[in-house]
């Protein structure tokens, strides 16, 4: 009882406050007294998307994921993927014109969790965890037919080439270091990269930024020879995925039976993911000690990589906090005090108008720069650990006796089913 | 051979790529956008001819805590109203008196013997202390009271709202009322597009409002019968701009007057028939789109305007006085 | 499948590492929506208190004529006939394109009655340059505004008005109110 009254009270002192606002907003000034029966419009407020259809986004990406999961490890079809990764660009491309989308989701999720005045929404949040979940039990069935910027690429791949596999690793570490930088970002509240330079978001809506445009334009040519450039390049979300996959459940696989090892299935696909029998040479007793000693080495590497990682990161924070627009405009008055008086500085004489005190805005950028050194360091560490673990599992070597894909960077997208002469004769082909 | 030139090329666009997206990342800062291609110059209207001006300001006071709403000048004091406060201050701003007041007043003015204090829809009648003598009626829901004058035995008080003036006794009876409709082609009556609306009583005992939305200050008997009035609406300094100016108004004691327009605030001095004769502040001064301060003035024809943008009044001072 | 011996061991660490990982997915998810107060859809919009009319809303928006128009809060209108957003400073009051503010000439002028004319935003010439808001609240009462027309705005994740913002006027704001209509003489400043 006595917790109570003080609620009461609240609510209590809540209705008030309420019913001042109210009394108060009922004091408009009077019109004037038209004498020609005059009736004043009001402004038209056309109402955004309601709530009921984002749901129902997220009800067709749970279908959408469901299916084609099903369609890649039971139903085994390429043809089936196709089709709804078709239906994926379409609807969540073209239709829904590329937002919402889960890439770009990792901003919203990391900015919620930094900074409690921004409230993420339930579908953002679906739309972050429904892939990574099922990519945990079914591999990346998102990549094969649920992703509108996958779809639109994959449609256009015509001569894949096979890069050196060095090129390969090198070029995709690429993504990690973009997954970093977009969460310390998008947490400091500096920018949602991922969103900036969507390079197909442009291309859904058949209008944008030339920057945009061109970007779009330019993946998909390059798509036409390097199979899916912006999967395997950039795609942050990727990295998360082939983490969940690696370790996924279910995983699709090439032949429904045993391997004849005919190697079809490698020139079938044009990621370069799917990976040959290992030969038995690192049982020899020379080759294995050799790469016990460099494994160790490794892993004795991983911490010594991340604080490397870490210090470097915190070193250049006061380069990144420069992203963030109040650190910017603070650094830019600060070092050229002649810019108050450049009336074409849009966003110098903004700030003046506004009415903040210099004092106030330096104060902010000292904050931003604080959490720029703690996000640095995580940023430079995180880059350094995967460095680390990519390089250890260059020596971990697992006996693999059949072609199978590599688990993290499968798309799933089913093309080396179709390829698989074990598979033929059963579809009755 | 061809798998190897088209690695390179493979290559070549992925850096253009790259290229490009960090490029574009480092160059989007606040100083290396364009200008606005679709600014609306004002400035031009700012500039005053530096030989019209003839006050400068030579000091202001802020008013701490104190959110004023009104102020008025009687024989060397400034009465300030705002929040639930009373505050009377000589004019090098040291405080003479503070008294608590009934909650909101809109505009203040006293002739000596009483203060009267302006609320939303009310008028209250205050001695010389700071004590309550009467609490006039009310004027009904639709009434905004922005400003009150003193003759005599009449107290008049302008209602934004209705679009009127309100003929009070001294002692809070309703006298009449007048909408300033006349037969002339003046006579629409009083326009007020927005809560500003000033009316004034000079030294020779003429009644005049101002009528906003005609950009006028029209001259009324005592009843309210309209005598006369001048105008002038334009965009240069010689006349008042925007829908509803001027929006404050005081008197001197040669009868000219004083005017203050919000918007591109500019304090202006103007003759019995409506010429410019100098102006006192012009909208450098002032925050662009700003409220029009209201103003009063003293014997040594120093302005006083309380800026309700920064809650501070200033002092604006004539520029040979030094 | 694999029935192999070696192989029990790696599914056994397979399936800690798997548990783990759903757990750290589910977890950064419930761990975001606590910080958040509710499931709310947000949009966003322009606060007309304060925009300051730069001019980036007609430039930056990532549609070719941007989701940003001019919106005319009539409860401030003043219904003059010498309004400073329909008119170029100085000009003559002729209602000719030349001197009218607007450069795609998207407000319509029409006379009511003796001294008072409406003033419409024609939205579909309308670019939300912000000319005559700049001219509105300059010299009137400030009663046209910018706002963000949600049946244009394909509601970005990262808006690029707002980011380009010099006064950081546009945020988000929860969908069931979705705009901020200036018209209240009690809440703001009234120009």
């Amino acid at each position: 009882m006595i917790k109570k009254i003080p609620t009461r009270i609240f609510v209590f002192f809540l209705f008030l406050v309420m019913v001042g606002n109210f009394m108060q907003a009922q004091q408009r000034f009077p019109k004037p007294e038209f004498e020609t029966g005059y009736v004043q419009p009001s402004p038209t407020t056309p109402e955004p998307r309601s709530i009921a259809l984002e749901y129902f986004d997220v009800a067709v990406l749970l279908a959408v994921l469901s299916l084609a999961s099903w369609l890649a490890i039971r139903k085994r079809s390429r043809r089936g993927l196709l089709w709804i990764s078709i239906f994926s660009l379409v609807y969540f491309g073209f239709y829904r014109d590329g937002c919402i989308c889960s890439i770009g989701a990792i901003q919203n999720v990391a900015l919620s969790i930094f900074d409690p005045t921004y409230a993420i929404s339930i579908t953002a949040l679906l739309f972050f965890l429904l892939p990574l979940l099922f990519a945990l039990f079914f591999g990346r069935t998102f990549c094969a037919a649920a992703c509108p910027l996958g779809a639109i690429q994959d449609l256009l791949v015509i001569h894949p080439i096979s890069l050196p596999s060095w090129i390969r690793k090198t070029l995709g570490f690429i993504p990690v270091i973009y997954l970093g930088l977009a969460v310390l970002l998008a947490a400091t509240g500096s920018d949602f990269i991922i969103c900036r330079y969507d390079p197909f978001v442009g291309i859904f809506r058949m209008d944008g930024p030339f920057l945009m445009i061109f970007l779009g334009i330019t993946f998909l040519l390059l798509g036409m020879f390097y199979a899916r450039p912006y999967c395997r390049v950039f795609c942050p979300y990727g990295v998360l995925l082939s983490w969940m996959s690696k370790f996924s459940k279910w995983h699709m696989t090439i032949t429904p039976s045993a391997c004849i090892k005919c190697k079809l299935c490698k020139d079938s696909c044009p990621f370069d993911t799917i990976e040959k029998p290992v030969e038995q040479e690192y049982r020899i007793p020379e080759v294995s000690r050799k790469n016990l000693r460099r494994f160790i080495l490794y892993i004795g590497l991983i911490p010594l990589l991340t604080l490397l990682g870490g210090w470097i990161g915190s070193r250049s924070h006061i380069y990144l906090s420069r992203v963030h627009p109040d650190v910017y405009l603070a650094e830019l008055i600060i070092t050229n005090p002649e810019l108050k008086e450049d009336e074409a500085n849009l966003d110098i004489q903004a700030f003046l108008e506004a009415g903040k005190s210099f004092e106030q805005l330096v104060e902010e950028a000292v904050v931003i720069r604080s959490k720029f050194k703690k996000g640095g360091w995580a940023l430079g560490g995180f880059i350094g650990l995967v460095l680390g673990i990519t390089l250890m599992n260059q020596v971990v070597f697992r006996r693999r006796e059949d072609y199978e894909p590599h688990k993290g960077d499968c798309f799933s997208c089913g093309r080396c089913m179709d390829y698989c002469p074990v598979e033929r004769p059963l579809r009755g082909k | 051979m061809k798998k190897r030139s088209l690695t390179v090329v493979v290559l070549a666009i992925l850096a253009v790529i790259i290229g490009v997206i960090v490029i574009d990342f480092m160059n989007n800062r606040p100083d290396r956008r364009g200008d606005n291609p679709y600014a609306l110059d004002v400035d031009e209207y700012k500039k005053v001819d530096e030989n019209l001006i003839s006050h400068k300001e030579t000091r202001n006071f802020s008013l701490g805590t104190l959110t004023a709403t009104g102020i008025c000048y009687y024989n060397d004091r400034l009465f300030l109203v705002g929040d639930s406060s009373l505050v009377v201050i000589s004019p090098d701003g040291s405080p003479v008196g503070m008294y608590e007041i009934l909650p909101n007043p809109t505009c203040i003015e006293t002739d000596g013997d009483n203060i009267f204090i302006g609320y939303l829809t009310h008028v209250a009648k205050y001695d010389t202390s700071g004590k309550l003598l009467q609490r006039w009626p009310d004027l009904g829901e639709s009434t905004v009271i922005t400003s009150l004058a003193i003759k005599d035995n009449r107290i008049y008080a302008a209602d934004a709202g209705n679009r009127r003036v309100v003929i009070f006794s001294r002692e809070g009876e309703i006298m009449g009322d007048f909408e300033g409709k006349a037969v002339t082609e003046a006579g629409h009556g009083f326009i007020i597009p927005s809560p500003n609306f000033d009316v004034v009583v000079n030294s020779y005992g003429e009644l005049w409002v101002v009528n906003p939305g005609k950009h006028a200050i029209e001259n009324y008997t005592d009843d309210g019968q309209m005598r006369g009035f001048w105008q002038n609406a334009s965009y240069d300094i010689e006349g008042f701009l925007g829908c509803c100016n001027p929006a404050e108004i005081t008197v001197k004691e040669d009868g000219s007057f004083i005017t203050s327009e919000k918007g591109m605030v500019r304090i202006k001095i103007y003759d019995q028939s409506g010429t410019l004769l100098s102006v006192v502040a012009s909208p450098n001064q002032f925050k662009e789109g700003g409220k029009a301060p209201e103003v009063c003035v003293d014997e040594q024809n120093i302005v006083y305007a309380l800026d309700f943008d920064r809650n501070v009044v200033r002092v604006f001072e004539l520029k040979g006085n030094g | 499948m694999k029935k192999d011996k070696g192989y029990n061991r790696r599914d056994f660490i397979n399936n800690g590492v798997r548990i783990t990982l759903g757990l750290t997915v589910v977890g950064t998810g419930a761990f975001a929506l606590t910080q958040s107060t509710t499931g709310k859809d947000y949009v966003w919009q322009i606060d007309p208190f304060k925009c300051t009319q730069c001019g980036r809303c007609a430039t930056e928006c990532v549609k070719a004529t941007s989701a940003v128009k001019c919106v005319h809060a009539y409860d401030l209108c003043g219904y003059c006939d010498l309004c400073g957003g329909y008119f170029k400073p100085g000009a003559k009051l002729e209602t000719g394109a030349e001197n009218q503010l607007c450069p795609t000439a998207a407000i319509q002028r029409k006379f009511i009655e003796e001294p008072y004319f409406e003033y419409i935003i024609d939205e579909e010439l309308c670019i939300g340059c912000a000319k005559c808001v700049k001219g509105c609240s300059a010299f009137g009462n400030g009663s046209f505004q910018l706002q963000i027309r949600h049946d244009l705005c394909l509601n970005c994740n990262q808006c690029s008005i707002a980011s380009t913002c010099p006064s950081d006027a546009i945020s988000r704001v929860p969908a069931d109110k979705p705009y901020i209509i200036k018209g209240d003489f009690t809440s703001g400043e009234e120009g």
